[in-house]
């Protein structure tokens, strides 16, 4: 079975690249697409500016609100077509794709910030800063620290299912998450109105959601068929509005 | 000698305290040097932070007319409402909005590079980031700041590319306040040279930025070279084991190449974590050696010293040692050459031992010890020593050998009877005055012969009366060996004609002495009325006989001298 991810990323480079898996694998053709519609995402609070904006960390002389911007859009949250990745994973083994998948380093962040992929997911890390970056998984020493110069790239697999912390020794505010899963078949990443699509090819899944490396929300079955398949109808609440704990069953009602 | 060896001591005791004081000045000349540099260093940290602060405010003011242009907030609202391409020229009106904007800001405060960013975090303008001019999709939007800023928060950080520090501030743009804002414009300056100068010359402190272990820029105040914190380089590395550093973003006052102190601190912001900050400094006047005190003090420091204080401790200094060296050594000295001189005159047949003190006193006891030996090997016969002379000074009255007589209108008390004191075992035995007899040229030194033409011995005349020794005795080496004497002496020794003749001639001698004595009392200005020969006989006649009962002597012989500025007798026993 072939991953997939969602057309709805930003960026021309990383939707080429995704365009370039889907060609690239065998019976794509027969692949429909899932439509989904998440809700709650604005309330998925980014830990490392919720953290930076701790005055114990540091991280500026001062900081004020603007007064004329409501108290609702000060909340930290986390920009979902980066960080929100949504995935329909298998109950069946997965083969890992046979071209890398392209995260773009530049901006503070990685692009996505959270990536989930089948075990054995060569990932591709392209520098996009006019300045060297050192990315290094924490605690992993198959992805030590090491230059990425201007535009250049440096690839990595990661060993094992688990979840991974990357971050640059050079830009602390970067942390990325790359979740290794079995039966991972596709990722999307849903718009800032909550949006996302999935490509999977007829079968029995899961939507998995996760932020900032953990699960949130609550996993939905889907039943894939011959055809495309429309869930807007049922959004997916992955965070409870104002919910400081994002994780937590934001489905539970 | 005790005086001036105390002197030497006291001086040299005061050198040595001289020279531990100026140790000590410029122990704690430089301790307090340190001190108050350190606390120079704590204050320019201070001012230095506050002028990042500060300087980040005027910054962010700056960045409000940005926020409030319509093309920015226009053309950011444009781009923030897609999230496929954002269209070319919406970049380029952007770009050119920032530009003029840029350019109409104040030059001290002038941004490096200002972008324009929307809610996505893409970089949808920006001038001065040459750097990223050719990247596609340039993307801000994960750094802490920029997220802020597009959720409607203002504020500063510092950030650290390819080792160069910027110093960052961001406001949100908004166009509708029921929406969130149409994105942010963010501010950097580069901490480069100008910018270390400009914070120097406003704080009036040493500064230095450095990061990646190297100094980005460095400045001081005018007159102040910044080369003193070249030194710093070799000791960033170390500030990896500074906990204070660490814990605190500020450390402790460091002293570098003795007299260079250092504080590092942390720039808040992204830079916290990455290694840069900024470094002030400042050199502490520290002396190398004690001398270089001096050299410290400039004219008008000079001109102020106290100089009489000085003047009159090198005149006191001085004028005690030279005092105490006329009193133990030239003193001494000359009277020690007078008293030469009148022994060499035949004034004194011995020096005065009681004149002397200390080691001169020796000399003196040595060199008439040594006249004596001549005397008694041949030599001139010395008149009869007097008693201070051998005994030592002698007490006051009563006790003392010298005495005086009563006088009119003198106190009874100073007109007592003579108290010989006794004579110490120890001291030498009284040569025997004796008239000196001619020496033959060939006669023996030791036994002058009596010439052959007079056999007789003359009469002796009163004066010098004399109890003569037929025979030398044998305790008595000194004593003068009279070969025969004269049959009319025997004679008149025999038939009381003899004592007769002595006791005319003591007469004459007292009569003598008593003029003697009312001469110098005159002399030494003390009354003479009512003294009279036969008051001063019987005086002399009564210690006569006391010293006599006591010492065992034929006769006694009564000299003259001055005691205490008064005229006194000394009585000499003679055997």
């Amino acid at each position: 079975m072939a991953q997939h991810l969602s057309p709805r990323s930003p960026g021309r480079l990383l939707r080429a690249a995704l365009w370039g898996i889907v060609l690239l694998v065998p019976g794509v053709a027969l692949a429909a697409t899932v439509k989904g519609q998440v809700k709650g995402h604005n309330e998925l609070i980014n830990p490392v500016w919720e953290e930076s904006a701790r005055p114990d960390t540091n991280r500026y002389t001062w900081r004020e609100p603007s007064p004329t911007v409501r108290s609702d859009y000060r909340r930290l949250f986390g920009l979902a077509p980066k960080e929100l990745c949504i995935a329909g994973v298998s109950k069946n083994k997965v083969e890992p794709p046979k071209v890398p998948i392209l995260v773009l380093v530049g901006g503070g962040r990685t692009t996505p910030v959270t990536l989930v992929v089948a075990p054995g997911t060569r990932l591709r890390f392209r520098n996009n800063d006019p300045f060297k970056h050192r990315l290094y998984a924490v605690n992993e020493a198959s992805f030590s620290p090491a230059d990425i110069a201007m535009a250049a790239e440096r690839d990595w697999t990661a060993p094992g299912p688990g979840t991974y912390e990357l971050r640059d020794e050079l830009a602390p505010s970067l942390r990325s998450w790359i979740v290794v899963k079995e039966g991972v078949a596709s990722i999307g990443y849903p718009n800032r109105q909550g949006q996302f699509f999935l490509t999977l090819e007829p079968g029995e899944y899961q939507l998995e959601y996760f932020f900032a490396g953990k699960p949130i929300g609550t996993p939905r079955p889907v039943s894939v068929g011959g055809q495309d398949l429309d869930i807007t109808r049922e959004p997916i609440q992955v965070a409870l509005p104002k919910d400081k704990n994002a994780s937590g069953d934001a489905e539970k009602k | 000698m005790l005086l001036s060896r105390f002197w030497y001591l006291i001086l040299a005791l005061a050198l040595g305290l001289f020279a531990s004081g100026l140790y000590l000045a410029q122990t704690v000349y430089n301790r307090a040097s340190r001190d108050s540099m350190e606390q120079a260093l704590s204050a320019d940290t201070q001012v230095v932070k506050w002028y990042l602060n500060d300087d980040a405010r005027r910054r962010s003011s700056l960045l409000l007319k940005v926020c409030l242009d319509e093309t920015i907030r226009k053309e950011l609202h444009k781009a923030s409402s897609k999230d496929e391409k954002v269209p070319q020229d919406v970049r380029d009106r952007t770009r050119a909005a920032l530009r003029k904007l840029v350019d109409e800001m104040p030059a001290e405060y002038q941004f490096s590079s200002l972008f324009a960013i929307d809610q996505l975090g893409r970089v949808i303008g920006q001038v001065g980031f040459d750097q990223a001019a050719g990247i596609e999709n340039f993307d801000m939007g994960g750094y802490a700041i920029v997220a802020d800023a597009l959720h409607g928060w203002v504020r500063d950080d510092a950030w650290v590319f390819d080792d160069r520090i910027y110093l960052v501030v961001a406001r949100p743009v908004e166009v509708d306040t029921a929406q969130m804002p149409a994105g942010a414009v963010v501010g950097l300056r580069i901490v480069d040279t100008s910018y270390a100068k400009q914070l120097s010359k406003r704080s009036g402190a040493t500064v230095g930025f450095f990061a990646g272990g190297t100094v980005k820029a460095k400045a001081s105040p005018d007159g102040v070279s910044s080369t003193q914190l070249d030194t710093i380089v070799a000791d960033i590395k170390n500030l990896a084991q500074d906990d204070t550093y660490k814990e605190k973003g500020t450390s402790k006052p460091k002293i570098l190449m003795d007299d260079i102190g250092v504080i590092y601190s942390k720039i808040p912001g992204e830079a916290w974590d990455l290694g840069a900050g900024y470094v002030v400094g400042r050199s502490a006047s520290v002396v190398k050696n004690p001398f270089d005190l001096l050299q410290l003090a400039d004219a008008k420091e000079k001109k102020s010293q106290p100089w009489w204080i000085i003047a009159l401790i090198v005149v006191l200094g001085a004028g005690l040692g030279l005092v105490f060296s006329l009193f133990e050594h030239t003193r001494p000295l000359r009277i020690l050459k007078a008293e030469a001189e009148r022994l060499a005159k035949g004034e004194i047949d011995m020096l005065q031992v009681s004149k002397f003190r200390g080691l001169y006193r020796k000399i003196a006891s040595d060199l008439n010890d040594g006249t004596d030996k001549v005397a008694a090997k041949g030599g001139v016969p010395r008149k009869a020593a007097d008693l201070e002379s051998v005994l030592g000074p002698i007490p006051a009255q009563p006790e003392m050998s010298a005495f005086s007589f009563p006088v009119d209108g003198a106190s009874p008390s100073t007109s007592g009877p003579l108290r010989v004191p006794p004579l110490r075992e120890s001291a030498p035995k009284m040569p025997v005055q004796m008239p000196a007899p001619k020496p033959s040229p060939d006669s023996k030194p030791q036994m002058p012969a009596p010439k052959p033409d007079s056999p007789k011995m003359p009469a002796p005349k009163p004066a010098d009366a004399m109890t003569p020794n037929l025979a030398p005795s044998e305790d008595d080496d000194d004593a003068t060996v009279v070969s025969a004497v004269p049959p009319e002496i025997l004679e008149a020794s025999a038939t009381g004609a003899h004592a007769a003749v002595e006791e005319a001639g003591e007469i004459a001698e007292w009569h003598n002495t008593f003029e003697e004595f009312l001469r110098t009392k005159k002399q030494c200005g003390e009354p003479t009325s009512g003294l009279t020969f036969e008051k001063f006989q019987v005086t002399l006649r009564k210690n006569r006989e006391q010293l006599i009962a006591k010492t065992k002597c034929k006769r006694v012989k009564f000299t003259v001298y001055v005691k205490d500025g008064r005229a006194a007798l000394k009585a000499s026993p003679v055997r």
